[in-house]
């Protein structure tokens, strides 16, 4: 059985549940408190596959307008997890700015979109045909997730995880 | 009698009818007067329960002042602390021997705190109360470092006679320092603890080995913070230039060299002194790395299957370098190699020049030290004195006496002069040297003995240039006239 480990980033605008989605991933569990995250953190999460182990090294980059100056945090990932939150519209506009990013950086690495906060119905201002239309621009899926009560976040992961092998 | 009239029965009673009105009266009064006894009873009752009252209510407010009187004690003094301090201190004790750990739970957040104020507030007494505790510490440490300190002493003495000695020694010497001050620098604790082989570009670990030590750490994230680190750092403060790295970072009694290559970098995790070379050899090591497996290194995907086996080569590393540590010595480098070969060489020199010297001087040691005879001197310092030609200048007139030519300088004038006498044969008149030249920096080549036969060749003021056969050959040279005398 081989072992495949992989770096993957997690990018998004400030306050956009990057940080919870990748602890929900990791420890499956989820905190009210919102804290900034300060450049990178690393985290490891091993998954089974059929060929044997997969070690995704997760990169949760600090979001935030001056992205440029990350960009080196992205040198050598095989894929990227872009996040949106589903309750600020103005978060998906930068889906543009941070596959232009990741894909400066390493040319055809897959994407994942992400749009968090589903659970939020009553506060959504971002429509999923609007996601649709920016995704399919940017030639990546997309999936509705919430860190908050785990939905879809393993899928979210496991997706970017297929287009990994695939690539 | 008139029964329309009305009958004043008071004024017309008897005596008789008096006792009926009494009874009657108190017929008609029983319940009135019965009640007024139970009213004056009940009166009285209540006038003994409110002298009962008046009294306890006297007690109660004197108690009250005396409360008062205690509350206003205890509030303007220290009299609330002295009675309160007991019970703490009973209660605390109670509370840590029945649930420690509660205890424990509900005063450890503000230990750190109250510590730190205790500290502001009183150091003195904090180092005091610290020092027996920090002091055995700290010894304890010290002692430590003082016994492995000593076994590298004592191994070094070990080898300070054999072929690595000499070789520290020559080292030691080449580098300007005293062997025993290599020796010392040499001995001073060093270990390694962790080694980390990371893609540069990724981060992520191609090999990680941990050495003489259990490995607390997750290697993965340690490679990836690590390279995390190297990047803030590099677009921090070294404005994105790639040969601008982050080579070093120390946290505590331990560091993190690092060393880069193209594709991957080593980061070592060590405690102590390095070796000196110590960068070299990371550097040498990752240099032959790339040469060997660039491009594995450049194209590792993640899949550790397309990597060579790395981990022996880590430990083949830590291996050579901690030998060395210990014991071996370095090998030398080139320009150390050079130095020593010149050294040598000039060592050969100078013992061949040596041996001519006391060849030569063990060869001239008889005639500069004959046997004693009456003629102490020998000296090479013209006397200015008045000394006849002994050359006679032939001429056609003969004359009756030879005039002697005085010579007017004592200062040779260098000019030979060949002597055209039939006989130039001579003889020395006491032990005299004999000079290669005139010149002032001139050397003496040879001590004539008394009575030697020399042949004059040529004079020159006080000189004559003789030639004298020596036991070792002919020699030539400039001996002073005075002691020459020419044979007839």
């Amino acid at each position: 059985m081989s072992v495949i480990q992989k770096k993957i980033c997690l990018l998004g605008d400030f306050a956009v549940g990057k940080t919870s989605l990748v602890r929900r991933f990791v420890e499956d569990r989820f905190d009210d408190k919102y804290l900034s995250t300060i450049g990178v953190k690393i985290s490891r999460k091993t998954m089974a596959r059929g060929y044997g182990t997969l070690n995704l090294l997760v990169w949760d980059l600090a979001g935030g307008d001056n992205f440029d100056s990350g960009s080196s945090y992205l040198r050598g990932t095989s894929g990227a997890v872009i996040v949106c939150d589903l309750t600020r519209h103005e978060t998906l506009s930068a889906f543009e700015r941070y596959a232009a990013q990741v894909r400066a950086v390493n040319p055809g690495s897959p994407l994942v979109f992400v749009g968090n906060k589903v659970d939020l119905v009553e506060a959504r201002a971002i429509t999923d045909a609007e996601l649709q239309t920016v995704c399919a621009a940017l030639n990546g899926s997309f999936l509705l997730a919430s860190a908050k009560t785990g939905e879809q976040v393993e899928e979210t992961f496991l997706a970017l995880a297929e287009q990994l092998e695939l690539h | 009698m008139n029964d329309s009239e009305p009958v004043d029965s008071t004024l017309s009673a008897s005596p008789t009818d008096g006792n009926s009105i009494d009874s009657v009266r108190s017929i008609l009064l029983a319940q009135e007067r019965e009640r007024i006894c139970q009213l004056e009873e009940q009166l009285t009752a209540l006038q003994q329960q409110s002298a009962a009252l008046q009294q306890h209510s006297n007690t109660l407010q004197s108690s009250i002042h005396d409360i008062q009187a205690e509350l206003d004690r205890l509030r303007h003094g220290d009299e609330l602390m002295n009675r309160i301090t007991p019970m703490m201190s009973n209660m605390i004790g109670k509370t840590i021997r029945e649930s420690p750990e509660a205890m424990a739970e509900a005063l450890g957040p503000v230990m750190g705190e109250a510590i730190r104020v205790q500290i502001r507030d009183a150091r003195i007494d904090m180092v005091d109360a610290l020092y027996p505790i920090v002091g055995s510490t700290v010894q304890r440490a010290v002692s430590e470092f003082a016994r492995e300190f000593q076994r590298n002493i004592d191994a070094r003495l070990k080898s300070t006679f054999g072929a690595q000695g000499f070789t520290r020694t020559l080292k030691a010497r080449l580098r300007g320092v005293s062997p025993a001050e290599l020796a010392l620098r040499d001995s001073l604790p060093f270990s390694m603890r962790e080694v980390f082989l990371i893609q540069r570009e990724s981060g992520l670990l191609l090999a990680h080995i941990h050495p003489g030590s259990e490995s607390a750490t997750d290697s993965d994230l340690i490679g990836g913070m690590l390279t995390a680190i190297r990047d803030f750092v590099r677009d921090s403060f070294g404005q994105g230039q790639r040969e601008k790295e982050l080579d070093e970072v120390q946290y505590g009694d331990q560091r993190i060299i690092i060393q880069s290559g193209q594709h991957a970098y080593l980061a070592v995790v060590i405690n102590g002194i390095e070796s000196e070379g110590f960068r070299a050899k990371l550097h040498d090591f990752i240099s032959e790395l790339h040469v060997e497996h660039g491009i594995a290194l450049r194209d590792y995907n993640g899949d550790a299957a397309t990597l060579p086996d790395l981990p022996p080569k880590l430990t083949a590393l830590v291996g050579g370098i901690t030998v060395e540590k210990v014991g071996a010595p370095a090998p030398l480098s080139r320009n150390q190699k050079f130095g020593i070969a010149a050294a040598s060489l000039i060592t050969v020199l100078i013992v061949g020049v040596m041996c001519f010297y006391l060849q030569f001087t063990i060869a001239l040691f008889p005639i500069a030290f004959p046997a004693p005879t009456h003629t102490p001197t020998l000296t090479s310092t013209p006397t200015p004195t008045f000394t006849p030609t002994p050359t006679a200048t032939p001429t056609l007139t003969p004359t009756p006496t030879v005039t002697p030519t005085r010579t007017p300088t004592p200062t040779p004038t260098f000019t030979v002069t060949p002597t055209p006498t039939p006989s130039n044969k001579a003889i020395t008149t006491g032990n005299v040297w004999m000079q290669s030249s005139l010149d002032a920096g001139a050397v003496s080549i040879a001590a004539i003995p008394k009575d030697s036969n020399v042949t004059v060749i040529a004079t020159s003021g006080l000189w004559a240039q003789v030639e004298w056969d020596s036991d070792r050959g002919t020699r030539r040279g400039w001996v002073l006239l005075e002691w020459v005398k020419m044979l007839r």
